[in-house]
């Protein structure tokens, strides 16, 4: 079991979808619609860069202190899926743009 | 194989009776040929090509008297009623849709006697079923309309198109397109609205958009989404309802309008003569019919979100018919109380079909499934242009618009799986029936056309 949670947590950076209601998503709209949300999820360790080894490196030897870095690359999405347009439950429509991602990358 | 040879029989009889001039065909048998096709064919011969010429040149400008009185034009329309321009058809969405109608109207409108009730429809005869759609639709999301008595239809009928990408997207399309405020005082862009709500009910399978349109309802909560499907704020209702016979006019001084009117009276005129009260039983050819009505100046739609009673209309009242009052009810009438239509819509919603015993018995003439789409034009938000566009950015457009950051493989498989999509859910725009069907004999064709299943059945 654990093997498979380990080998889960190393699935590399890839486009996931679940069906959720508009209810779900949080951002304020009444609707029963369910829409298909896709999201970016997985690791990004075969994408670490120069880049990535420096920063960290840098941030070892206490050269950069106070800012805020990021020294791995991140699974995010690279584009967003076109509109989705909804009827909430006072039958008014709404579109919402960049709600669901179209393709992943490490970036 | 003896009903498959009465059934040949059947439907060489009906073509006897439905040749307009005996002898003008003498095999009997001409493969159909759409408009388009047909005027290339009269354009590489040069006696059919000057007499379309004349004739072109009659009609503009004249009404069929005038015209019929000049010898030339007479001459050049009996000439060209023995060319496969005579008889032939468009198909829904087809390329050149337009150019298409501009050609069989332009022969057909010097055949019609004036101004008639009822026009025959320029589009092919609809040979699929409802049941070929209940099927793709339980194949397709494992929803089947006739199951779950509880929930909502309409509802589930969102989901449906959510899920599915060209859908979804189509569907935002006319939703964002409809629903957008242009300023305080006007509404919304109607035309950049009726153009959205085309490309959607042209481009979507049917079992999307029938399920959206015609979902059956046991609460009002349900009937009012199933009413507010076309956005009818914007693409339906209007400050003042004009009278329906000044609507109708206006949709007859335009192609595109004019034959999806006709192809509704074709579809969806009540028939005396069937179970179910439409032109051969056939449920799918009418709701097919209402659909296509949807982005124009006759937009059909539910005029309340009552759950008992199934009406429909288009934005008109008979109010200021004047001594045309009857002819203004009659015409109200086929919308508001039409028992096909009804019907249709109900056995939609109920997962029901005619049950017709040779399934699908006329299709002798198969075509090779060929995927007919329109080349996507990029300058799409530019529609000035007052000529219909029926063509749309399909996905794999889109996807190149993004450009760049995308690598070329998937471009193409995705392109590739849409066409595929749409080959595979779209039986009824690439098999048809070869069934000459005679444009000025219309009525008669209505019933004619009746006759082959019900002695089928008889036959049985």
């Amino acid at each position: 079991n654990r093997m498979k949670r380990a080998r889960a947590r190393h699935k590399p950076c890839a486009l996931k979808e679940l069906e959720v209601s508009v209810s779900e998503l949080g951002l304020g709209y009444e609707s029963d619609e369910i829409v298909l949300f896709r999201y970016c999820t997985g690791t990004c360790e075969t994408a670490i860069r120069n880049y990535d080894l420096s920063l960290k490196n840098m941030r070892l030897k206490k050269k950069i202190k106070k800012e805020k870095v990021r020294a791995r690359p991140c699974c995010r999405p690279l584009a967003y899926d076109d509109d989705v347009s909804f009827l909430d439950t006072y039958n008014r429509y709404y579109t919402v743009n960049e709600l669901s991602a179209k393709e992943c990358g490490c970036v | 194989m003896i009903l498959a040879n009465v059934f040949c029989i059947l439907l060489f009889l009906d073509k006897i009776l439905h040749s307009p001039a005996s002898g003008q065909d003498p095999h009997g048998w001409r493969t159909p040929v759409d408009c388009v096709r047909a005027n290339e064919l009269c354009a590489a011969e040069s006696s059919c090509s000057s007499r379309y010429r004349t004739l072109r040149q009659c009609l503009a400008g004249r009404d069929r008297n005038t015209m019929l009185a000049n010898k030339e034009c007479q001459a050049a329309l009996e000439v060209l009623q023995e060319s496969s321009l005579y008889d032939c058809h468009c198909k829904r969405g087809m390329k050149k849709e337009l150019q298409c109608l501009q050609i069989y109207w332009s022969i057909h409108l010097g055949l019609t006697e004036g101004e008639e009730f009822y026009e025959a429809s320029p589009y092919e005869p609809v040979t699929s079923r409802l049941s070929d759609i209940f099927r793709l639709a339980s194949i397709f999301s494992g929803m089947d309309p006739a199951t779950n008595s509880k929930s909502n239809h309409c509802l589930d009928a969102a989901k449906a198109c959510n899920l599915n990408d060209n859908c979804k997207r189509l569907r935002s399309a006319y939703i964002s397109t409809c629903s957008k405020e242009i300023s305080a005082t006007e509404h919304c862009n109607r035309r950049k609205c009726h153009k959205a709500l085309r490309q959607f009910f042209d481009r979507v399978p049917s079992e999307y958009t029938y399920r959206l349109l015609f979902c059956s309802c046991k609460d009002p909560a349900c009937a009012e989404r199933r009413r507010q499907t076309i956005v009818p704020s914007c693409s339906y209702e209007d400050k003042e309802k004009p009278n329906c016979l000044d609507l109708r006019n206006m949709c007859r001084t335009d192609h595109l309008c004019r034959s999806r009117l006709a192809d509704f009276h074709t579809n969806c005129q009540v028939s005396f003569q069937s179970l179910t009260s439409c032109p051969g039983d056939n449920y799918q050819a009418c709701l097919g019919a209402y659909a296509g009505m949807i982005g124009f100046d006759m937009t059909p739609n539910y005029i309340d979100s009552s759950i008992a009673s199934i009406t429909v209309s288009p934005w008109c009242s008979c109010r200021g018919s004047g001594n045309m009052e009857e002819e203004c009810e009659k015409f109200l009438r086929d919308f508001t109380e039409n028992p096909c239509l009804r019907n249709a819509i109900q056995a939609f919603g109920n997962g029901t079909d005619v049950n017709l015993s040779p399934k699908n018995p006329s299709l002798p003439v198969t075509l090779p499934p060929e995927t007919e789409k329109s080349p996507a034009l990029p300058d799409d938000i530019n529609d000035s242009n007052t000529i219909y566009d029926t063509s749309v950015i399909t996905t794999c457009t889109s996807v190149q618009e993004h450009g760049p950051k995308l690598n070329k493989s998937k471009e193409h498989s995705l392109c590739f799986s849409e066409t595929l999509l749409t080959t595979d859910i779209m039986p009824d725009q690439k098999t048809f029936v070869d069934q000459k069907a005679s444009g000025s004999r219309h009525s008669a064709r209505g019933i004619l056309s009746g006759l082959p299943f019900l002695l089928v059945k008889l036959a049985l």
